[in-house]
């Protein structure tokens, strides 16, 4: 699916956010992205997603070099991966089912994105879509209106009606309460598992990431610190990885004393090995 | 991605949404008096067409190139260009002069409503807060109603051509604006600190000295400036009516065919206002 | 013990912006021969009173009435056709307004313009943003001449007028509110594969739009004082019929005229506010 060879970012007069990443994901695989804040994740998903270019490196899509892309082409594959962002990035002054059928706009011409403004083309399909992440009734509400998890709710509505390749969610739980966030992980994992999708996922819960995912990418200052299965990552590889992040620190002794916010909650899937 | 059949049942999902009739009203009433406007205001894209208007604009257009830039003509209106500075400038000032007392009046914070009037009586809050209150905001809302060059106009007439009336016009209409702006930003300032000075014994002089002017100044700054560049453009307009500055001079320009003087005029408004923009853009940045 | 206060710190306003200030004032003061022993004088005093003395009290005759009454729709028309010409002349101009469309910001981060395409766009930029300035620097008044020069007395070259004078206005904050939405929904939306245009309509538009209409509204409150002028160039409304009465000493129906302006001024700026709070 994916193939990463020395990318690396430099944020115009910044330092550099990702330095010499390379990776390779399959087809169907599921990948949890952990690391302390300002790590550079989400810089790599932004790459990942094709909204940022990366200064070097290649990225290989599916054996095309994404830099060889024509206009056309670039939007196309755009098409084929969706994005559920931390903040949900959704259109407040819309209503739901514009901001959910919005999925449809790299498969919609012009004027079809138009006249769904006026009468939403395929609300079906739409309400079917809110109706699997546990809330139909918002379709015709406007969208500021919702709260935070109910928006993050919409924003993989949308996804589910993009019906991608690859999902990439960056930090999808990080404003919700953690028995939401356990219910959005699990959603997210079970509908890829369903569909067989990629599933990229930025998680700032270590704990989620060792319960859910079959591999996991540790990133430090830009660079991938590990990329192994859960049970090698070890206390010692987590501590070094959160190095100097407090904050982070506290979680992993949480984590080691045991005390699991997300209440254990946390199911294997069938068909991956732990 | 396995989708269900494409012919749902369409019970299953919520219709569509329960609107107000507002929108069906308001668009009929917005279509009525757009076509009733359309025909009161004789709108004929024909008649840009039709008879002289081509040549017309071609007259025009030819006229105006080059523009005159004698130097006879440039030192002849240097005159009326800084006199157009001038209007503005003394014209902002008088509308200060005019606009901040009343605009004092005219908040309700400050003469009848809220914190500071807690422990005045009935009676005294309404003869000597809510009197002066509306009869301020009335005065206010007759001076910015009025357009400035009906004001102009007048003043004309009671004291002359010249600048001076175009002086007052805009002193007068601004005067209105500013004041119920200023009174808009007086009324949004949060009372809190004001409580603090109030409880403290300060009494009404210094409770505006010290807890409303430094809430309210900035605002207040950058609103007079934005009306300054708004006068730099009105003073240009009140020669029309025999006021001064730089509309006299387009005007009888324009009367006389003189398209390359009108386009040279133009080009002079447009450095004055840019240049009026742009000193008043600087003094607005200092101050947020 | 005293300890030394400390050093004034530099003044936001240095001393000799202060004193520039003065001058300017007092350069105006003495150009425009503002004079108020002229004006509060009892000369000048008795002058205006001799003036208003004359207004009042304003003709109530069927035929002025009728007249105001037909000067203050004819005003209401001009400014309302002439607010919604000026949209339709910003709405497209604005576009060429905003960077964010043409050739920088989020949308042009995963494939940025070549130097030549870059170079173009940037020249679309500074063209509509130029033809804006020329728009909005020449006053109604003058394109109303310009434009009765070229079509003819009437209320015509009025909406004329208004239409690209504050579609110059609009045009640029307009662009400003374009170039300063949230570009956050954006990137989601080109994430899904959406073309510029979609994320213009789906992403841009829905956020800019109660500004757009809250601007137009405002930019109508003027208008409408605007349109009252016209007349004295012939453009039509009650400016016309002003002028007339001015010319023509008619003291009582400019009286009339004027009640009738305030009326109107008073009416579209409830309107306008009654629309802002039902729609923004």
């Amino acid at each position: 699916m994916y193939e990463l060879r020395g990318i690396r970012k430099v944020f115009a007069g910044g330092e550099a956010a990702l330095d010499g990443v390379s990776l390779a994901v399959g087809r169907g695989e599921h990948v949890a992205f952990v690391g302390p804040s300002g790590a550079g994740k989400t810089t790599l998903f932004r790459i990942l997603n094709l909204t940022l270019r990366p200064t070097a490196g290649t990225l290989v899509l599916d054996g095309r070099d994404v830099a060889g892309l024509s206009d056309a082409e670039l939007r196309r594959a755009r098409t084929r991966i969706g994005t559920i962002y931390q903040r949900q990035n959704l259109v407040g002054r819309l209503r739901v089912v514009h901001n959910v059928l919005a999925g449809n706009l790299g498969r919609w011409s012009t004027a079809t994105a138009l006249a769904s403004l006026v009468r939403p083309r395929g609300a079906e399909e739409a309400a079917r879509a809110l109706e699997q992440v546990g809330m139909p009734e918002k379709l015709w509400a406007r969208t500021d209106e919702l709260s935070g998890g109910q928006q993050q709710r919409v924003a993989i509505a949308r996804v589910l009606v993009q019906n991608p390749d690859v999902i990439l969610a960056d930090e999808p739980v990080s404003s919700v309460d953690p028995s939401l966030a356990v219910t959005i992980v699990s959603l997210l994992r079970d509908l890829s598992h369903e569909r067989r999708k990629t599933l990229l996922m930025n998680l700032h819960s270590v704990e989620l990431a060792l319960a859910y995912f079959p591999r996991i990418v540790g990133i430090r200052d830009g660079r991938i610190h590990f990329d192994l299965a859960p049970a090698r990552v070890t206390r010692e590889l987590l501590a070094e990885l959160y190095a100097g992040h407090r904050d982070d620190e506290l979680q992993l002794e949480r984590l080691q004393d045991g005390t699991r916010p997300f209440g254990g909650a946390c199911r294997p899937l069938p068909g991956f090995a732990e | 991605m396995a989708r269900g059949p494409s012919a749902a049942p369409v019970d299953r999902f919520p219709a569509s949404p329960s609107r107000s009739v507002f929108p069906y009203v308001f668009g009929a009433v917005l279509l009525a008096s757009v076509v009733f406007s359309l025909r009161e205001a004789q709108v004929d894209p024909r008649r840009f067409v039709e008879g002289e208007a081509l040549a017309n604009v071609a007259r025009f257009v030819r006229g105006a190139f080059p523009p005159k830039l004698s130097r006879d003509f440039l030192g002849l209106m240097a005159r009326p260009a800084l006199e157009t500075i001038q209007i503005s400038v003394m014209g902002t000032a008088i509308a200060v002069l005019i606009g901040l007392p009343l605009g004092l009046l005219a908040t309700s914070s400050l003469t009848w409503r809220g914190i500071l009037h807690e422990r005045t009586s009935r009676s005294g809050r309404w003869t000597l807060g809510f009197v002066p209150y509306a009869l301020s905001r009335a005065t206010l809302s007759v001076l910015r109603s009025i357009p400035e060059y009906v004001w102009a106009f007048m003043f004309v007439r009671a004291v002359g051509l010249g600048p001076f009336p175009g002086v007052l016009a805009i002193g007068v209409a601004y005067g209105g604006m500013l004041g119920k702006v200023y009174s808009e930003i007086l009324e949004t300032m949060s009372p809190r600190p004001l409580e603090t000075l109030h409880a403290a014994g300060a009494g009404k002089p210094g409770v505006i000295l010290y807890g409303l002017v430094p809430q309210a100044l900035p605002n207040v700054v950058a609103y007079t400036l934005y009306r300054w560049e708004c006068a730099i453009r009105a003073s240009a307009i009140l020669g029309f009516v025999g006021a001064g500055g730089l509309g006299q001079q387009i005007e009888l320009s324009m009367r006389m065919f003189q398209f390359d003087e009108v386009l040279t005029l133009l080009a002079i408004l447009f450095a004055l206002v840019a240049g009026v923009d742009w000193i008043s853009g600087r003094i607005r940045a200092r101050l947020a | 013990m005293a300890r030394p206060a400390p050093a004034r710190p530099a003044r936001a306003f240095p001393l000799w912006a202060g004193a520039g200030f003065a001058a300017l004032l007092v350069w105006s003061w003495h150009g425009t021969g503002v004079d108020p022993a002229a004006l509060f004088g009892p000369e000048g005093l008795g002058q205006i009173a001799a003036y208003v003395r004359k207004l009042f009290p304003p003709d109530l005759s069927a035929h002025a009435l009728r007249d105001a009454a037909s000067g203050a729709v004819e005003t209401f028309a001009i400014s309302l056709i002439g607010s919604l010409l000026s949209v339709g002349i910003a709405a497209p101009l604005s576009l060429l307004a905003t960077r964010t469309l043409l050739y920088r910001g989020i949308l042009f981060e995963g494939r940025p313009p070549g130097p030549g395409a870059r170079a173009r766009r940037v020249a679309l930029y500074a063209a509509g943003k130029a033809t804006l300035r020329v728009l909005r620097t020449i006053p109604e008044i003058v394109w109303a001449l310009i434009f009765v020069f070229m079509v003819g007395l009437g209320p015509f070259p009025g909406v004329l007028a208004l239409g690209f004078h504050t579609g110059g206005v609009l045009g640029k904050l307009f662009g400003e509110v374009l170039e300063d939405v949230d570009p956050a929904p954006l990137e989601a939306l080109q994430a899904t594969g959406a073309t510029r245009f979609q994320v213009l309509v789906y992403g841009v538009l829905p956020q800019a739009l109660p500004q757009f209409v809250s601007y137009t509204l405002y930019r109508w409150e003027v208008n409408i004082r605007a349109a009252a002028m016209m007349g004295f160039v012939g453009a039509g409304g009650l400016g016309q019929r002003i002028h007339v009465a001015i010319s023509l000493f008619h003291e009582h129906q400019l009286l009339t005229l004027i009640l009738a302006i305030y009326l109107i001024v008073t009416l579209v700026d409830a309107l306008s506010a009654y629309l802002r709070a039902r729609l923004v």
